[in-house]
C-alpha cells in the first residue's frame, strides 16, 4: 500500500472554501438558452393554419382547432395549432417546416399546474406568459426543410417573344414538374380559392408519384379544360397556397397544365370515366365557350344528349378569341373542346340563338337550356369622340388577331385599360410591330390584371402610363386621333377604402394615336331573352339560384354572364354545378 | 474484395456480393451454409467480430432475410451476411458456439419475429416483452398501431380538422349538396 | 495487491446450481438500484457474499424504437433516434443521418462535418463525466459524482447554447445540423473546457490514486484477451484487454481522420484499468474539442438541401453506418424498400453484448458488494440493448 495512496485524495479539500458549482431557485433566476427550445409561441396573424406542423409532427402532438375570431377566408383555413404537451417531444421539427415562420418555441421552460388538462393550448390564441418572447428557438438563417422556391419555368425571352405568337411558356419537363410538385405540402388550403374547388393536392401527388393518369381523372373531375385552365387560369390558389406564405407559391396552374401535356388525347378514355347508359334527354347550351362546353361534358358524362350552339366559327368561346395564341395556342385548346366532342356533344356553329333559333324554339325542343353566352360587347370610352373610327373594341381586335385578320392598327397605338384583356391586346400589338402605351386611371398595384402579365408587357416594351383620366378624343386630320387625358394623382377619400384618382387642375396631356384600342370592360348581350321567355333579368344579368337556374325551372345561366368573377375557372365550375341542378331536374341524382 | 467474393461464391455458392462502401460489402447465402461461412469468415478470413445480428420481415415474399454482420479488424472491413428463411416454418441453425453473445440475439429473434434457433441457450426465455401474448411484435403484420388504439384509451379532448375539410364546411358547404 | 484475477469460465459452461439445496440464495439486484446503470435488474444467486449465477434481464425500458421506426417517414424518426441511448443520444442521431445520407446520395457540407465531430467529442466527454460519477459511487465516493455530474451539466449547458436541448438535441439533422454556432459560443466551448479539465485533475487525484479505489477495482472483473472476439467486445472495454481499436481511427469517418489523435490501450484489463483508461480518453476528448474548435470553418452552409419531408423517398438498399461512442460500437443498420418510411432499422448496441452475455460470466466468483462496480466498470446503458 502505497502511503499516497491514501494522503492524495485529502489534497482536494483546498476546494472546501471554494464559491460552490450550485445555484439557488429561486433566488438565482436561470433563464433557457436564446436557443433553447421551450413553449410554442405562435403569431396567430401570419399563421395560414395549414396544419403542416401538424404533418410533421412524429408524436400526433399537434391538432388543428377552430379559433374564435378566425374564420376561414382566402389563404387562411382560419384553424390554429393547438400543442398538446402530454405528447410534445420539443423536437422543433413543427418550427423548422412552418411555411409561413409564424411558429417558434419561447425559452421558457418552467410551467407548473396540478390540473394536467391546461398543458394543452393553442399558442398565440389562448394568452401565456412567454407570448411575444424574444428569446427561444427558431429557424436557423439559411435552414429551411421545405423549398420556398419555384422551380423555373422555361420561357422564351421577351426580345424572341415579341417577335412571334409562339407560346411563351414551353412547360415543365418530367424532372422539373416532380422537383415543383415536391414543394407543396398537400394541405388543401387552395382548395376553396378555386372556383371549381378542384382537388389540387391530389392531382399534385399525382405529378409526385409519376402516375399521370390518376392527374388526369382528377382534373376532369372538376374541370374539362385541363390545357387551357394549365395555361391562362387566374390561379386564385396560387395566391392561397400555403408555401406562398413564406416563399414562392407552388407553380399549380403549370403542373395542371404538366399532367394535360404529358397525356396524349388518345389515351385520355383510358384514366377517364363515360356516361354509363344514355338517358334519352336533351339538352341545348347556348354558348360554346369553358362554362357552356363544361356544363356539356358534365351534362353528357351523365348520358344526356347535348346540342351546343355557337354564332361564332370555332368552339371554345373567349378562350379562343380573346385570348391570344402566345398564351393560350390552338392546338391546346382544340385538345381539350375535342375530348368533350368526343363524348358526343354537338356544337352547331354560326347558330345565333335569338335569331335562329330563338331560344323559345330551344325550351320546346330540348329538355333543359343552360345560357352561358358571357360578355360579348365592350364598354366605350364613354368621352367626347369615342365613335371616332380610330378607336377600336379591344375584344374586336383581339377576336380579329385570332383569325388571322390585318389589324391595321398604325404605328403607335393606345390601349386603355388595367385588365387582363387590355394586357392581351398591348401584347398582341407588339407583336405587329407597334409601339404601344398603356394608358391606365389608377396605378400599376391598381391594375386588375395578373401583375404576370403586366410585368411581361412591360418588358416586351409596352409604355405604362398610370394615373390618366380620358377627357375626349379628337380627330387628328392625318388619318389618327388625338388621345386627351388629365394626369391624376390618387386620393384617399376615405380610410380604409382604396384610393381615388383625382384630376390634377391643368395637367392636361395630349397624345396623337393610330389607334386607341379601349379594353375597359364588357357587358352582355341578352337581346335573345325575350319577354315571352319568361326568364327575369335584373341589372343586366338573368337572375339565378345558387345552382345556376333562372326563373323559369328548365332554363340555367351562368360564366360571365351571371358570376362576379368573370374569369374561365368560374364559369367551368358554374357549368358544372349547373349541370348537376339539370342532371336532377331530368331524374337523375347530380352526380 | 474480388478475391474473397469469388471464394464465398466458389467454397460456398455465395451470391450478390456488393459493395455498400469501401468498408461494407454484402452478400447472401443459402441457410443451410450460413454457418460453414461465418465460420469460415471467422477463422480463416479475419472476420472475428460478430456486430450484430437481426432479421427483416420480407412479408411479401413470405421469408424473413437474416442479417448477420462480420467485421475484419485487420482491413477495417465488414461484411453483412445474408440469408433467407421460410417465413411460415421460421427455424433457423443456432451460431451460439461461434460467438459468445450470439444467443441473446438469436434469442431476440425468437421473441421479435418468431424464429426459432434450435439449441441456442435459453432461446424461449422472455427477452425484453415479459408478460407479452400478442403476436411476434416485429413482424409486419403486427399492426402496432391498432393494437394501442385497442388496447389503451385516447386521452378525452383531442380532435383535429382537416383545412380543406373545414374550409369547405365554412366556405361552400353547398357544393355535394 | 494480491487479489487473484477472477476465474476464466468457458462461456458455453453454466453451472446451474441446485436452489433447493439451501446453499443458495436468490437476489435481484435492480431494476431500481443505485448500482444499477439505468433501468435494468441482475438475478443473482449467491452462496454466502459471492455471486456463483447471474441472469440479465432487460425490458423495463422498453419502447419499441425499432417498430416504432417503421411507421414513421423518414424524417420524423430523427427526433425519436436520439431517445434510444438517453446519455449519448448524439450517436444514434450521427449513425441515422450517416446511413439516410449514404442511401440517398447526399454530401454532407464540410462545416457540418464539424459541428458533427464536435456535436459527438462533447457527448462523449459528458457521458465519460456521468459514467465516472456511477463508477465512483459504485465504490462509496459519492462525492466524486456530484462533482463530475455538474461538470456534465457545464457540458449540457454548451448543448443547450448549440441546440436549444439540453438532454436530446436533436441536432444532427439528415443533410447536416440545424443551426451553425451562435455567437461566442467556441469561447464558452473553451471555458468549459478548462474548468473541465481542472476538475479531472482533482478527480484523477482522489479516484485513482486512492487505497480504497485500488483495493477494490484492482483485479476486479478481469476480461481475458480471448473474450474480446468471442463476445463482441468493443470500446474502452476491449481496449483495456490490449486491442488498439477505435472506429474513430478504423472507420475514419467525420473530420476524425483531420484530427490528431492515438487511441489509448491498456493492458490489465480489470476494472481499474477500465477506469483509468476512460479518464485518459477524457483528457483526449477535451484536447479533441480544442482542436476542433482550431479547425471548424467560419463560412460556409451547414447543411446540404433535402427534399421536402413530407414525401421524402429513399432508394431502396441497406447500410450499416458506426461510430465510436464511449462504450464501443454503436451502429445503425438501415434498411430501404424505396419508399417513405424506413424498412427495418436494427440498432447496434455496445451494452448488448457488454451488459449480458459478458457480466453473466463476469461476475460468477464476485463479492456481492462489487457487483455494482464491476457493472459500472463496463459502462453500460440499458435502453440501447432493448430499444
Amino acid at each position: 500500500m502505497d502511503i499516497k495512496d491514501i494522503i492524495a485524495p485529502f489534497a482536494v479539500w483546498k476546494r472546501a472554501f471554494e464559491k460552490p458549482f450550485t445555484v439557488r431557485k429561486p433566488i438565482d433566476e436561470r433563464p433557457g438558452a436564446p436557443r433553447y427550445r421551450g413553449f410554442h409561441i405562435n403569431d396567430a396573424d401570419t399563421c395560414v393554419g395549414c396544419g403542416t406542423c401538424e404533418s410533421i409532427c412524429m408524436n400526433k402532438a399537434i391538432d388543428l382547432v377552430p379559433v374564435e375570431g378566425r374564420s376561414p377566408s382566402g389563404g387562411d383555413s382560419g384553424l390554429r395549432p393547438r400543442v398538446d404537451y402530454g405528447r410534445c417531444c420539443w423536437c422543433a421539427l413543427c418550427v423548422d417546416i412552418c411555411p409561413s415562420g409564424s411558429l417558434g418555441m419561447s425559452n421558457e421552460y418552467l410551467w407548473i399546474d396540478s390540473d394536467p388538462e391546461v398543458f394543452r393550448y393553442v399558442p398565440g390564441v389562448d394568452p401565456k406568459p412567454w407570448d411575444g418572447a424574444e428569446l427561444g428557438y427558431r429557424r436557423a438563417e439559411g435552414y429551411r426543410l421545405l423549398d420556398m422556391e419555384r422551380v423555373p419555368m422555361p420561357e422564351l425571352s421577351h426580345a424572341e417573344g415579341v417577335k412571334s405568337f409562339l407560346e411563351l411558356v414551353k412547360g415543365y419537363s418530367r424532372e422539373q414538374a416532380e422537383r415543383e410538385a415536391d414543394r407543396c405540402v398537400a394541405c388543401g388550403v387552395c382548395v376553396a380559392s378555386c372556383p371549381a374547388h378542384m382537388d389540387i393536392p391530389g392531382y399534385i401527388n399525382a405529378v409526385r408519384g409519376g402516375d399521370l393518369e390518376t392527374g388526369l381523372r382528377l382534373l376532369y373531375e372538376t374541370n374539362p379544360f385541363p390545357e387551357a385552365c394549365g395555361r391562362i387560369c387566374t390561379r386564385a390558389c396560387e395566391s392561397a397556397c400555403a408555401i406562398g406564405s413564406g416563399g414562392d407559391p407552388v407553380a399549380i396552374r403549370w403542373l395542371k397544365r404538366y399532367i394535360a401535356d404529358q397525356v396524349e388525347l388518345a389515351d385520355y378514355g383510358k384514366s377517364l370515366p363515360r356516361a354509363e347508359s344514355a338517358t334519352g334527354r336533351k339538352v341545348a347550351v347556348v354558348g360554346a365557350g369553358p362554362g357552356g362546353l363544361s356544363a356539356a361534358y358534365y351534362l353528357a358524362l351523365l348520358g344526356h344528349k347535348v346540342t351546343v350552339f355557337e354564332k361564332d366559327e370555332a368552339p371554345g368561346g373567349m378562350l379562343r378569341y380573346g385570348i391570344p395564341e402566345y398564351r393560350l395556342p390552338y392546338p391546346a385548346l382544340d385538345k381539350d373542346v375535342d375530348y368533350i366532342r368526343s363524348l358526343g356533344v354537338e356544337i352547331r356553329h354560326g347558330a345565333t340563338v335569338g335569331k335562329d333559333p330563338a331560344l323559345a324554339k330551344l325550351r320546346e325542343d330540348f329538355d333543359a337550356v343552360y345560357l352561358s353566352t358571357g360578355l360579348p360587347s365592350a364598354y366605350r370610352l364613354d368621352v367626347p369622340g369615342d365613335e371616332h373610327p380610330r378607336v377600336l373594341d379591344g375584344v374586336a381586335v383581339l377576336a380579329a388577331a385570332t383569325r388571322g385578320e390585318e389589324l391595321g392598327l398604325g404605328r403607335r397605338v393606345a390601349v386603355v385599360g388595367g385588365g387582363n384583356v387590355a394586357m392581351d391586346a398591348a401584347r398582341t400589338a407588339l407583336r405587329r410591330g407597334c409601339e404601344v402605351d398603356i394608358v391606365y386611371r389608377r396605378r400599376q398595384v391598381d391594375m386588375p390584371a395578373d401583375p404576370e402579365e403586366i410585368r411581361e408587357a412591360k418588358a416586351e416594351g409596352a409604355r405604362l402610363i398610370e394615373r390618366a383620366i380620358p377627357l375626349r378624343v379628337e380627330d387628328s386630320g392625318d388619318g389618327g386621333a388625338r388621345f386627351v387625358w388629365n394626369e391624376a394623382e390618387m386620393v384617399q377619400k376615405e380610410p380604409g377604402k382604396r384610393p381615388v384618382p383625382e384630376p390634377i387642375p391643368g395637367a392636361v396631356v395630349t397624345e396623337r394615336y393610330d389607334s386607341i384600342i379601349a379594353a375597359i370592360g364588357q357587358g352582355p348581350e341578352l337581346s335573345y331573352i325575350t319577354e315571352a321567355d319568361g326568364v327575369e333579368v335584373r341589372r343586366m344579368k338573368p337572375v339565378t339560384d345558387r345552382t345556376g337556374r333562372t326563373s323559369v325551372p328548365t332554363v340555367f345561366a351562368g360564366g360571365d354572364l351571371v358570376n362576379e368573377k368573370k374569369d374561365a375557372i368560374s364559369a367551368i365550375a358554374d357549368g358544372h354545378r349547373a349541370a348537376r341542378a339539370i342532371d336532377r331536374i331530368l331524374g337523375g341524382r347530380g352526380d | 474484395m474480388r478475391e474473397l467474393a469469388d471464394m464465398l461464391s466458389g467454397r460456398y455458392g455465395a451470391r450478390e456480393w456488393h459493395d455498400q462502401r469501401k468498408d461494407l460489402s454484402s452478400v447472401t447465402v443459402d441457410a443451410s451454409k450460413l454457418r460453414d461461412v461465418l465460420t469460415w469468415l471467422r477463422d480463416e478470413a479475419g472476420y472475428a467480430h460478430l456486430a450484430f445480428a437481426t432479421a427483416v420481415d420480407e412479408i411479401e415474399r413470405k421469408v424473413f432475410r437474416l442479417t448477420y454482420t462480420v467485421h475484419n479488424y485487420g482491413t477495417a472491413h465488414g461484411i453483412l451476411v445474408h440469408c433467407e428463411i421460410d417465413r411460415d416454418r421460421p427455424v433457423m441453425e443456432s451460431i451460439h458456439r461461434l460467438w459468445g453473445q450470439a444467443w441473446t440475439y438469436q434469442r431476440e429473434m425468437r421473441e421479435w419475429y418468431g424464429i426459432d434457433f434450435p439449441g441456442s441457450p435459453r432461446v424461449d426465455e422472455e427477452f425484453v416483452l415479459e408478460g407479452w401474448e400478442g403476436p411476434p411484435m416485429m413482424r409486419r403484420d403486427f399492426d402496432s398501431l391498432a393494437y394501442s388504439d385497442a388496447t389503451y384509451a385516447e386521452r378525452p379532448g383531442r380532435e383535429t380538422r382537416d383545412p380543406a375539410a373545414y374550409m369547405k364546411e365554412k366556405l361552400y358547404p353547398e357544393a355535394d349538396a | 495487491m494480491s487479489r487473484p484475477k477472477t476465474p476464466y469460465v468457458a462461456p458455453e459452461e453454466r453451472a446451474v446450481p441446485d436452489l433447493d439445496s439451501g446453499k443458495y440464495l436468490v437476489m435481484w439486484q435492480g431494476p431500481n438500484h443505485p448500482g444499477i446503470t439505468g433501468n435494468m435488474s441482475l438475478r443473482l444467486v449467491i452462496e454466502g457474499d459471492s455471486v456463483v449465477d447471474c441472469e440479465t434481464h432487460v425490458g423495463y425500458l422498453h419502447r419499441g424504437f425499432e417498430k416504432l421506426m417503421e411507421r414513421r417517414l423518414w424524417m420524423q424518426n430523427f427526433p425519436l433516434v436520439c431517445r434510444i441511448a438517453v446519455p449519448e443520444p448524439d450517436f444514434n442521431e450521427y449513425c441515422y443521418a450517416a446511413a439516410l445520407e449514404e442511401l440517398a446520395g447526399i454530401e454532407v457540407p464540410d462545416k457540418a462535418v464539424w459541428l458533427r465531430t464536435l456535436s459527438l467529442e462533447m457527448i462523449r466527454l459528458a457521458s465519460f463525466l456521468m459514467w465516472i460519477g456511477g463508477q465512483a459511487g459504485a465504490f462509496g465516493h459519492g462525492t466524486i459524482a456530484q462533482w463530475s455530474v455538474t461538470m456534465r451539466d457545464y457540458v449540457l449547458d454548451l448543448f443547450e447554447e448549440l441546440s436549444g436541448g439540453r438532454i436530446y438535441h436533436m441536432y444532427i439533422i439528415p443533410g447536416g445540423v440545424r443551426a451553425d454556432v451562435p455567437p461566442g459560443f467556441l469561447r464558452h466551448v473553451l471555458e468549459t473546457m478548462t474548468v473541465v479539465e481542472q476538475n479531472l485533475k482533482d478527480i484523477e487525484l482522489v479516484m485513482f490514486h486512492n487505497a480504497v479505489m485500488k483495493m477494490r477495482a484492482v483485479g476486479l472483473g478481469y476480461i481475458p484477451p480471448d473474450w474480446v472476439d468471442r463476445y463482441g467486445i468493443t470500446g474502452p472495454n476491449a481496449r483495456a484487454a490490449g486491442f488498439k481499436r477505435d472506429l474513430r481511427k478504423d472507420r475514419g469517418y467525420l473530420a476524425y481522420p483531420r484530427l490528431s489523435f492515438e487511441p489509448v490501450v491498456g493492458a490489465e484489463s480489470d476494472a481499474f484499468e477500465r477506469a483509468r483508461l476512460r479518464l485518459a480518453e477524457m483528457f483526449q476528448g477535451i484536447d479533441l474539442i480544442r482542436q476542433i474548435v482550431d479547425f471548424l470553418p467560419s463560412e460556409g452552409p451547414f447543411r446540404e438541401r433535402l427534399p421536402n419531408p413530407l414525401h421524402w423517398k429513399i432508394p431502396a438498399g441497406e447500410t450499416y453506418v458506426a461510430a465510436e461512442c464511449t462504450r464501443g460500437e454503436y451502429g445503425f443498420y438501415v434498411v430501404s424498400d424505396g419508399g417513405d418510411k424506413p424498412r427495418r432499422v436494427a440498432v447496434r448496441g455496445p451494452s448488448y453484448t457488454h451488459a449480458v452475455s459478458v457480466m453473466e460470466r463476469l461476475v460468477r466468483g464476485v463479492n456481492i458488494a462489487d457487483v455494482a462496480g464491476l457493472m459500472v466498470s463496463l459502462h453500460t446503458y440499458p435502453p440501447e440493448i432493448e430499444r
